[in-house]
């Protein structure tokens, strides 16, 4: 009996230790679409997605912020990334949803037009931003490329820094 | 390591309270040299400093402290008449100590600062005024060395004594009284072989100290023979205990020790974090016990919610007293340090003034009273400086010579108030009109249509300055500007109140506590806002036609003042969708001696606000000092009063004039562009109506209640020619809903048509209240719906 369960857990061990080891060169990501665009960041700088709920303006910001929410006790601020991307502001849709995203102390609410999937993506998949995107200023991370498309993959802290 | 850590926090901690009080009892001592209960606790104050310091190891520090303890000990005795030269050297090497305290805080230990010149000053007077012999105290002046060797053996010998046996110990005792009397023999003989000898005297360095001592108050240490033996400190530490007692038991009541804790702020800071939340969650929950009510009257664990949310509400506002009164410290300790400023001061300005407080025992928040500290000081300075005159002029203008400053503080309702008054010359408008001018601070113009509040706010403008001359004290023309933006920054406000040639009197008004305010909330539009209260004079209501323009602005009369106003939705950039209506409200915000009218469509009410900030991505939002969180878990933005009224002068627009509904009416070229909704609960009758309007061509658009067509409407993704409204639906009935819609501008001609299957005439008659312009009961016929909708759409005939 003991030795039956001693063999269990050590399978059970071999499995998780293989986990761990693909975990190393396995990229966790959420995928999410913007106007006709896929795109894609590292699940752990997100601290949760919600539900769109009412916002309260902000004046004099740029139209991409739309204002700040009340997430339990916290004021952040939420940012319309169709807008903040160059897109034609669209009405929210029962698929809308906030992406609630952390760097540090920085927290922030994004508007997304809905989600995709969460994404598993080995390393060596990703590929670098295209050149034509110039230096240290963009605010895409990298090209992640899949079996039938490509995502691009967004730098948080960039999307998180304020740039007005 | 650790443990030496703790002690050096605890003697750093003491030591800087210790000090903080000695400065305030000095200059008081100076004024009545006699007092010896005052005496008693200076000398305390450096002898514990030196105690610790010297079993902290920090040389300089003891080496300072125990020079100082020698002038007071002796003035204690009455040697020595605290005269204001000899005060000097003290106050020096009380700076002294607090720039060593302030090293040691900063490096842990005592090197960098030269106190060698301080204490000769120090032991000159000893030497000076007592009758000890010139050698010893010669001896003892090149200083560090030897009393560094001096002090060493003692800490060293102590704890031996302890360990002792009794016997040994009795034995230690006999050999050290063996030892003295030798000494003493020796230096008999010394003093008998005079000059040559003296330089032989100390065979022994522990006895140096010891005998420098001994030959001040020989008396006292040779009664006591078993104290004797033990070196100077201990001795030392025996007098002032008996000396209390002796001098003044009745006079001073034993200081009663108050049971306290130190605590971290950050725990405090914490702990006022949490209350703020709490705060929130019971403004919700009053909320939701309002609605609740409202939905289930009458029914009976009514009354037990609200017990329970009325217990919950008191014990949060209780809590929230107490957690803010833990960070309240007395102003006292900012207070301490003027008495000896004014004294500093009036010595260098060659001017006789005193200072007289009150309500030191006033307590304020930590935050604050630590902010409050420098601009006080520039107000104080600022008063002995350009404030009382030198006592030639004060005897010319018949004054008493000596000029009184007086700094109080006390209570006002929700803030404190610290009051800053002199006797002296008073602010001259018509001089700071002048300086303002030559400085090109105000024009002509500004200057002839001044109040004289106005025109004392100008001693806050950025640049001015009276004094003619640059002094070592003010006249350099910053300072007033810097007080009013940090009295500002706490959410305060300064009054002036100024006589010419009687005095000026200066006002701080201060919140208690900066994290939970007061606040006025307003409504432009669909938005709100917060007011800090503290700023809000009071709110008047007014119709359009009382208000004037005035060179591209907007004011109104305001009992025999002239008060500008801005429209709160100018600042705000806030879309003018709703009708503003013929009466709005007016917020008179007060800030020091300048007032603004903000024009506002709602006034929503008092509350208390827990303020939070914006975080990063947002900060520095010009007019927003922060957010809140209200009860129904919305974020109302903080208006930020001062940066407010900066930003009103640059706003240009009359305010309410702006009627801009200008809606483009697009050409209908084909039936199509006509649009309509219907808003109908039940499928069927949408359905139905569907039927009806399809022929026609028109575009349809269909609601299942009035929440969802209120936001259909405001999405703004059609342009609606008619609505076709049932009455009786869930969440939002037609008639709230119809009403709720004619308060936009853009919708004011909107055709709104009820249909239903009320035929009462008072249904038909709020109907008609609520904005409907036709009224049909079911059922109707497809046609009769039909031609009803072509009228009020006025259909194009040529589309039939």
């Amino acid at each position: 009996m003991s030795d039956k369960l001693k063999q269990i857990i050590n399978k059970q061990g071999d499995q998780q230790n293989v986990e761990t080891d693909q975990l190393d060169d396995i990229v966790q990501l959420v995928g999410f679409v913007i106007g006709e665009e896929e795109y894609a960041i590292p699940i752990l700088s997100i601290q949760e997605i919600i539900k769109p709920f009412t916002w309260t303006r902000v004046p004099q910001v740029p139209s991409c912020v739309l204002g700040v929410f009340n997430l339990r006790g916290a004021v952040i601020p939420l940012i319309d990334l169709r807008a903040k991307f160059g897109l034609q502001t669209k009405n929210q849709s029962e698929e809308t949803r906030f992406i609630v995203m952390r760097h540090g102390d920085d927290v922030a609410g994004f508007v997304i037009d809905r989600l995709t999937m969460a994404i598993r993506i080995k390393k060596a998949d990703i590929g670098p931003a295209p050149d034509t995107v110039n230096g240290d200023d963009t605010i895409i991370e990298g090209v992640g490329k899949q079996a039938d498309k490509i995502i691009t993959i967004l730098k948080v802290n960039k999307l998180l820094e304020r740039d007005f | 390591m650790d443990e030496f850590q703790e002690i050096l926090q605890d003697f750093l901690v003491e030591s800087f309270e210790l000090v903080e009080k000695l400065d305030e009892d000095l200059v008081e001592l100076e004024n009545n040299p006699e007092d010896l209960e005052l005496l008693n606790g200076i000398f305390r104050v450096a002898h514990t400093v030196k105690g610790a310091s010297s079993f902290l190891n920090f040389d300089v520090l003891t080496h300072l402290t125990h020079h100082m303890e020698d002038v007071l000990n002796k003035a204690r005795h009455g040697d020595l008449i605290i005269t204001p030269d000899v005060m000097d050297v003290v106050l020096e090497s009380i700076d002294l100590m607090k720039a060593l305290l302030e090293t040691i805080r900063d490096t842990s230990t005592d090197a960098g600062i030269d106190v060698s010149a301080c204490v000769v000053k120090l032991d000159k007077i000893t030497g000076g005024s007592g009758d000890v012999k010139t050698p010893v105290v010669v001896a003892a002046e090149p200083t560090p060395v030897v009393e560094e060797v001096v002090e060493t053996p003692v800490g060293d010998d102590e704890p031996d004594y302890d360990s002792m046996s009794p016997d040994d110990l009795e034995a230690e005792i006999e050999k050290l009284l063996q030892e003295r009397q030798a000494e003493d023999k020796a230096k008999r003989n010394a003093k008998l072989a005079a000059g040559e000898s003296v330089l032989a005297a100390p065979p022994e360095p522990t006895e140096e100290a010891s005998s420098a001592k001994e030959e001040q108050k020989a008396a006292p240490k040779a009664t006591p023979p078993p104290v004797a033996p033990t070196p100077a400190p201990v001795v030392e530490k025996s007098t002032p205990k008996e000396d209390p007692k002796a001098a003044a038991p009745a006079k001073r009541a034993p200081a009663t020790v108050e049971q306290t804790i130190r605590v971290d702020v950050k725990r405090l800071d914490h702990l006022m974090n949490l209350i703020g939340e709490l705060v929130l969650a019971k403004n919700r929950l009053i909320k939701i016990n309002d609605d609740v009510e409202e939905r289930y009257e009458g029914e009976e664990f009514l009354e037990e919610l609200n017990q329970v949310v009325s217990i919950v509400s008191l014990v949060t506002t209780d809590l929230q007293i107490a957690v803010m009164k833990t960070r309240m410290l007395p102003i006292g300790k900012v207070f301490n340090k003027f008495p000896r400023m004014i004294r500093d001061l009036s010595r260098e300005l060659n001017k006789k003034i005193d200072l007289e407080l009150a309500g030191e025992d006033t307590e304020l928040d930590k935050s604050i009273v630590e902010e409050i500290g420098d601009p006080l000081v520039h107000i104080i300075r600022n008063s002995c400086d350009h404030g009382v005159e030198t006592p030639e002029e004060r005897l010319a203008k018949g004054k008493d010579e000596t000029g009184i400053i007086g700094l109080k503080a006390y209570n006002e309702g929700n803030q404190i108030v610290i009051q800053i008054d002199d006797d002296g010359k008073g602010l001259d408008t018509d001089m700071l009109k002048n300086k303002s001018l030559e400085k090109g601070i105000i024009t002509e113009k500004e200057a002839d249509s001044m109040t004289e509040k106005e025109a004392f706010g100008l001693i806050f403008k950025p640049g001015f300055s009276t004094a003619s001359a640059v002094t070592n004290v003010s006249g350099r023309g910053v300072g007033m500007d810097v007080v009013k933006t940090n009295i500002e920054k706490l959410n305060g406000i300064i009054d002036i109140d100024s006589e010419l040639g009687v005095g000026t009197s200066m006002k701080l008004k201060i919140p208690l506590t900066l994290a939970i305010i007061q606040a006025l909330l307003v409504g432009v539009q669909e938005e709100y806002y917060a007011i800090p209260l503290a700023s809000v004079l009071e709110t008047v209501r007014i119709s359009r036609d009382e208000i004037y323009t005035v060179e591209g602005r907007s004011v109104m009369r305001l009992r025999d003042e002239v008060l500008s106003l801005v429209h709160i939705g100018d600042i705000f950039e806030v879309e003018r969708i709703l009708d503003a209506g013929e009466h709005a409200y007016v917020v008179v915000l007060g800030l020091g001696t300048s007032k603004l009218g903000l024009i506002v469509d709602t006034l929503v009410g008092q509350e208390e606000i827990v303020i939070k900030s914006l975080g990063d991505y947002l900060k520095g939002i010009e007019g927003i000092a922060g957010a809140t969180i209200r009860g129904d878990g919305g974020v109302t933005l903080i208006v930020d009063v001062v940066a407010l009224m900066q930003m009103a002068k640059d706003v240009k627009s009359a305010p309410m004039a702006d009627t801009s509904s200008a809606a483009a009416i697009t050409e209908k070229t084909k039936p199509s562009d006509y649009t309509i909704m219907i808003v109908d609960d039940s499928k069927t009758d949408r359905t139905i109506m569907r039927k009806a309007l399809e022929p026609m061509g028109v575009t349809l658009v269909e609601a299942s209640d009035g929440q969802e067509a209120l936001s259909i409407l405001k999405a703004g993704e059609h342009n609606f020619d008619a609505m076709l409204v049932d009455i009786e639906m869930p969440r939002m009935d037609g008639y709230t809903l119809a009403s709720e819609i004619k308060k936009y501008n853009k919708y004011k001609n909107l055709p709104l048509i009820a249909v239903t299957s009320r035929t009462g005439k008072s249904d038909r008659m709020r109907g008609v209240e609520s904005g409907m312009v036709e009224y049909i009961t079911k059922p109707y016929s497809a046609d009769y719906l039909s031609s009803v909708v072509q009228r009020n759409v006025n259909f194009k005939a040529e589309f039939l």
